[in-house]
């Protein structure tokens, strides 16, 4: 008897897996995420590069540090670049200065490495740096090579201000005369006041400089300096059962948008491959071809062997997708030379840790069966797929709630919202996943999964007797009110 | 005598709708039977219960002398009045498929499949998609399908409607092939024709309830005989026709009843005075004269039922 409900699975699953089209909707959804990420990160690249000068009112130094302090203050950029150095030969000696780098975000010691390093290079090597990665994003341009001949400080701005009105300058700065007193008279003058990056990044690298000379100027030991301007940094611990902490382990971080990630990827996966059963049904049904099937299986076997076959159809196009996703996790990042922060680049990273994989596996496949149960079980009583879009439509619309929440249980993974949701079968799978940054209790992932398969089982034994009668049905669509006197036939 | 098939009593209603009522039918093994009625009449709903896709509310059904159909669908095979494809298989590959639901094994199906698709001139097509089919030939494709597993009992649900005169032969010799092979066949059918010339016997249900069933012999006999005319002529003429107590006209042709007692000899030679007889056969009455007052008689029967009531 099972046989036959093998005999239905497999047929289903070679018919889509032998279409084109199956396999183009399985390579399209990387082709487009990839798509998504590579164009984001182009257009990083392609910003147009924000040319700037500055007239310095003091005439001392001040400008040639202040330059010198916002290039090495790049600290992304630099950081990138140190990562990159790992792996290019002619950067060998640079990099045995600097010290062992990883890739990835970078822990606020490593940044301050880095940046204590970039600052002891000599010019020839920053520009090499310069070359290599670092942010093309500014470009400082001097009065001179802007051709300006002007000496008298009103005269180049004005001359500056016009180059600013033409679009030859993003910006320029005007540096005060006396900043170890006050710094009321510097100035930031452009018409593009939406792109603040510029004049934040050079504020702060002056705010450093001027730090540093009035600080020298106050007689103030630059080791005691250093002790007043220290940040403070919370070591993270995580507490454990005896009420002691330990250092948090790697793997138990999670980055907050890895989950959130999970999830739309398993509604994406969930809702599509049942919905693929749901019109595999309904047209099945109205090719008329069910009851030459009906003469040789049961209805509970067609309807098992269905939503077996397109389960394994839909498992394919997952596990193409986890390999598309684990060998992008390897690659993307040091490809494209982005570090963590987008939530795809989050759930690659994630992916290489296995209990996710496994849990979305799970979910999938335990949020599959729910939805098919009911999916199919519509598709049985309909006959064309409009019909059966009118009745899907509050199935839709509760599977909204799991992507609406989503970024909101990412944050409070064990929030009071968070915890009701997980115990709503239909809403199990996604909020289960969603909060694995918390991570839930034990018993929780035990209780909910056991109602969880309950809920599964009744589903399916409604859907069976839904699908018994609905499936020669022809004719009007039923009411809803029809289906369910239907379950309580035999 | 064994029969491949029995029903007693069966009883089947959906909601407040009575669709078979109280049908007790036997089927000789061996046989092909033929079911009759219109539209509507509760054929396809007995055959869906002796293909246990419905289970009827009252009375037994005994398949193949198994009380549950459920335990030897793989000794029967049916063909639906819907007929569908998967119109993205091959040809092969659907009646092989449907072989192998049947509990054949996957080689046997697969080289039976292209032997029967072969043998019945689908030879080119092996390897080709149901979509690219005709009507013919994809019902061809799909008896074929129904046969694969060489079932015992064979139930055809109005296997010739849709089919041109030459597919219609193709289906009438696979259904004296199978009669030949021991098999039993059932099939239902609107033409009255088709029933006449294949079936041993015949059933005919109206409005739920068994009419008629029996030999073709068996149910004719009784029945008043009748002229077959050929004709050229004013066909209105007949009417005038003196003792004519029912007239089916088709233009060319027509049956005509006398009132009891009446002499055909004088009808004949009443009609040479006003047709062109080119055929004149006083005969049983015709399966189609036999339906159409059987429908006639139950409908003033339920009317009169009705008034009672």
């Amino acid at each position: 008897m099972a046989n036959k409900t093998l005999l239905v699975a497999q047929r289903e699953y070679l018919e889509n897996v032998r279409t084109k089209t199956f396999w183009l909707g399985i390579f399209i959804v990387p082709v487009l995420l990839a798509g998504v990420v590579g164009v984001s990160v182009l257009l990083e690249k392609l910003k147009e590069v924000q040319r700037y000068s500055v007239v310095d009112l003091g005439g001392g130094d001040l400008l040639a540090r202040a330059e010198r302090e916002f290039r090495s203050a790049d600290a992304k950029a630099m950081w990138r670049l140190a990562a990159k150095m790992q792996d290019d030969p002619q950067m060998q000696d640079l990099r045995d200065k600097a010290g062992p780098t990883t890739a990835g975000e970078p822990s606020a010691d490593q940044l301050k490495a880095v940046l204590d390093w970039v600052g002891r290079q000599d010019a020839k090597d920053l520009a090499r740096l310069g070359e290599l990665g670092a942010s093309r994003r500014y470009e400082y341009v001097s009065t001179q090579q802007l051709g300006i001949a002007a000496t008298d400080p009103q005269e180049v701005q004005r001359e500056l201000g016009q180059r600013v009105h033409k679009g030859e300058l993003f910006a320029y700065f005007v540096l005060g005369a006396d900043p170890a007193n006050t710094v009321d008279d510097f100035r930031y003058v452009s018409n593009n006041f939406t792109d603040v990056g510029l004049r934040t990044s050079y504020e702060s690298a002056l705010t450093r400089v001027v730090q540093k000379d009035r600080i020298k100027a106050a007689d103030i030991a630059p080791k005691v300096a250093a002790h007043i301007q220290e940040q403070v940094v919370c070591k993270p611990l995580q507490a454990d059962s005896k009420g002691g902490t330990a250092d948090v382990k790697k793997e138990n971080v999670v980055d907050q948008w890895a989950p959130v990630g999970f999830v739309y990827f398993l509604w994406m996966a969930i809702l599509g491959v049942a919905s693929m059963l749901l019109t595999n049904t309904v047209e099945e049904k109205s090719n008329r071809i069910i009851e030459v099937l009906l003469s040789s299986v049961s209805p509970t076997q067609l309807m098992q062997g269905k939503i077996w076959g397109i389960a394994a159809t839909g498992m394919t196009m997952v596990l193409v997708w986890v390999v598309f996703a684990l060998a992008a996790g390897w690659t993307v990042p040091t490809l494209l030379g982005v570090s963590g922060g987008s939530a795809i680049m989050a759930v690659f990273m994630t992916l290489q840790n296995g209990g996710y994989l496994l849990s979305f596996a799970f979910y999938f496949l335990s949020g599959y069966l729910l939805y098919a149960a009911v999916l199919v079980a519509i598709g049985a009583a309909c006959n064309t797929l409009k019909e059966a879009q009118n009745l899907t439509q509050p199935v839709m619309m509760a599977l909204m709630i799991p992507l609406l929440s989503m970024v909101f249980i990412g944050q409070e993974p064990n929030g009071t919202v968070a915890k009701i949701l997980s115990w709503i079968p239909f809403f199990t799978p996604f909020t289960m996943m969603n909060r694995a940054g918390g991570p839930p209790a034990t018993w929780e992932y035990i209780g909910t999964s056991v109602l969880l398969l309950a809920t599964i089982w009744l589903t399916m034994r409604a859907a069976g007797k839904v699908f018994r009668v609905g499936v020669l049905m022809t004719g009007n669509p039923p009411k809803l009110r029809e289906i369910l006197s239907w379950l309580r036939q035999s | 005598m064994e029969h491949a098939l029995t029903l007693h009593g069966v009883t089947k209603r959906f909601g407040s709708f009575t669709a078979v009522s109280d049908l007790t039918l036997e089927v000789p093994k061996g046989c092909i039977y033929g079911f009759l009625g219109q539209n509507g009449a509760g054929k396809t709903t007995t055959i869906r219960m002796v293909m246990s896709i419905f289970r009827p509310d009252a009375g037994t059904i005994s398949v193949l002398g198994q009380p549950d159909a459920a335990a030897i669908k793989d000794r029967l095979g049916y063909l639906p009045e819907e007929k569908g494809l998967y119109k993205k298989m091959k040809t092969a590959e659907i009646v092989a498929y449907f072989g192998k639901l049947k509990g054949m094994d996957r080689s046997t199906a697969n080289q039976r499949a292209r032997e029967l698709l072969t043998r019945y001139g689908l030879g080119e097509w092996l390897d080709k998609r149901c979509e690219a089919m005709s009507k013919g030939m994809g019902q061809k494709v799909q008896v074929l399908g129904t046969i694969i597993h060489e079932p015992d009992l064979v139930i055809l649900d109005e296997p010739f409607s849709g089919l041109d005169p030459v597919n219609r032969d193709v289906m009438r010799d696979l259904i004296l092939d199978m009669k030949r092979q021991g098999r039993t066949v059932i099939f239902s059918t609107h033409g009255m024709e088709h029933a006449e010339q294949l079936c041993d016997y015949v059933m005919m249900i109206h409005k739920s309830r068994l009419q008629f069933a029996g030999t073709l012999a068996e149910v004719k006999r009784g029945r008043d005989r009748g002229i077959q005319l050929d004709y050229d002529g004013d066909g209105a003429a007949l009417q005038q026709l003196p003792g004519l107590a029912r007239l089916n006209d088709h233009g060319k042709s027509a049956e005509i009843y006398l009132a009891p007692g009446r002499d055909p000899q004088q009808a004949l030679r009443w009609l040479l005075d006003h047709v062109t007889v080119r055929r004149f056969d006083y005969r049983e009455a015709s399966l189609h004269e036999i339906f159409v007052r059987t429908v006639d008689d139950a409908n003033r029967k339920l009317a009169a039922a009705g008034k009672e009531g």
